[in-house]
């Protein structure tokens, strides 16, 4: 039993804060998270960040000892499995090595300029996280390092892993694709369609639009340029189940590739270059037509390859 | 409220915010809700209730301003708790386990309600990967904190070394 006492004035307290608890919600949402709210959210956040940091500095190397001591036996199976991997990678590696020899040459024979990779990259360290439910990620880079609201961020192997979305001068909060409110446009092989995240788990649902070929576990999944948050050909993750189209759709379960709670660098991709081109749907087609003409023949042959920015 | 008593108060806070945002939200297996866990402990104390209110409603807006989730949200969640707190704490006070096992309850009333609320409102970067383990994991953490520190945290804000003496 609840215990009141007359004169008590706790209750209409109570019901005061609750009626500007819902305004503010109410005005959060109806906003957007823009205007008057997000000016909150950025003076509360620059004043905590340089608290954050310091913190961080001393306490990650605690928490890193921490969590290792509890995860002693799956790190040393993590660890066998990673040997494995790696020893696969570096046979992968020697493979894509060569194929890079021949890009290169092919790019020397027919003069073609490479575009798109030169995105500008900021790393950053994630300093931490709101509070155990919420899965948004603190990072120790702002606005004064050219990070901006929209843009994606990576892992340091280049898997997507959300995008920021508040920024103050010496911090940024990102929401990772696994818990953000909306999907991430992906492309598995030619087929096209989005990711969405899921309650209480990490893999995320893969709905297919237009499919026409089955899905195979261990299938990648990459972002498609029909994203306007993310760059094409980004990893996202790998099919969990084998998955065949039903009336043109397709859904199964995808695993990302990146686990957020063991994150400690991310990189922001200074992406699109131009971010007018970000509220505007990539709708277009890229078409490149190299012309060539054999010595010793008088016929020239054109090639017209489409690239359909599926990654 | 006297200035002496606001100032620990409000520096405690802002202690909580800063190791809940850096240490403890680094952990999977011990995972408080320290915030949670100061409003909660500070109804023990002698201040007002309408300011423990205030208080319970001001440093969940903190932690909604540090968060990605829709703001307002856990300033309603731990007014609420900072209510039934002030409601029921003549219950808590009368021995150490009894007191952890309150704030055990209060958390649990509490991130459970974040969640449900979270839910209704949408917020999906509430309810991500191991949503349910932390509803039972976040409550035995404060339990375990409220177990150790609640009797020198009161008697730090009171000012007071006699208080919470568990006869």
């Amino acid at each position: 039993m609840l215990n009141r006492q007359p004169g008590d004035r706790t209750l209409p307290t109570l019901i005061t804060l609750l009626v500007v608890g819902i305004l503010l919600m109410t005005f959060d949402i109806r906003s957007e998270g823009a205007g008057v709210t997000s000016t909150l959210r950025t003076g509360a956040q620059t004043i905590v960040a340089p608290l954050q940091k310091g913190a961080a500095f001393v306490v990650n190397p605690i928490a890193d000892v921490l969590e290792s001591m509890t995860n002693v036996a799956s790190l040393r199976e993590q660890n066998l499995a990673l040997q494995a991997e790696l020893a696969e990678r570096d046979a992968q590696l020697v493979a894509m090595q060569d194929d890079l020899a021949l890009i290169e040459f092919y790019e020397q024979l027919y003069d073609l300029e490479a575009t798109g990779s030169e995105l500008g990259r900021t790393p950053a360290q994630v300093i931490g996280q709101p509070d155990a439910f919420d899965g948004a990620l603190i990072i120790d880079k702002g606005s004064s390092d050219g990070v901006v609201a929209g843009q994606p961020v990576i892992d340091t192997s280049g898997y997507v892993v959300g995008s920021v979305e508040q920024v103050t001068p010496f911090s940024a909060t990102i929401v990772p694709i696994t818990v953000g409110p909306s999907g991430v446009a992906v492309a598995v092989g030619n087929q096209v369609g989005w990711v969405l995240p899921q309650v209480n788990t990490d893999e995320m649902r893969l709905e297919l639009t237009d499919a026409d070929e089955p899905v195979k576990a261990g299938d990648r999944v990459v972002t498609s340029s029909g994203s306007v948050r993310f760059p094409a050909g980004y990893p996202v993750g790998v099919i969990v189940t084998d998955a065949s189209p039903s009336n043109d759709t397709l859904s199964t379960t995808v695993s990302p590739y990146v686990k957020t709670d063991t994150l400690r660098v991310v990189v922001v991709l200074a992406w699109p270059p131009d971010p007018i081109s970000a509220i505007t749907p990539d709708t277009t087609t890229t078409t490149s037509t190299t012309s060539t003409t054999v010595p010793g023949d008088d016929t020239s042959s054109t090639t017209s390859t489409t690239i359909d920015g599926n990654g | 409220m006297r200035l002496r008593t606001l100032l620990p108060v409000l520096l405690i806070l802002v202690v909580a915010i800063v190791l809940q945002t850096t240490l403890f939200s680094q952990t999977n297996v011990f995972t408080p809700d320290l915030v949670m866990l100061v409003v909660i402990l500070l109804c023990l104390t002698r201040i007002r209730p309408e300011m423990l209110l205030a208080f319970g409603f001001i440093a969940g807006l903190a932690v909604d301003l540090l968060g990605s989730a829709v703001l307002g949200l856990r300033a309603i969640v731990f007014t609420i708790v900072a209510y039934l707190a002030v409601r029921t704490r003549e219950r808590a006070d009368i021995g150490r386990i009894i007191t952890a096992i309150w704030v055990g309850l209060l958390t649990f009333a509490g991130v459970v309600l974040l969640v449900l609320v979270g839910t209704l409102f949408g917020q999906t970067v509430l309810l991500g990967e191991g949503v349910v383990e932390r509803l039972v994991l976040v409550p035995i953490a404060n339990m375990i904190l409220a177990f150790l520190f609640a009797p020198i945290f009161v008697r730090v804000i009171d000012r007071d070394s006699t208080a919470l003496r568990y006869a």
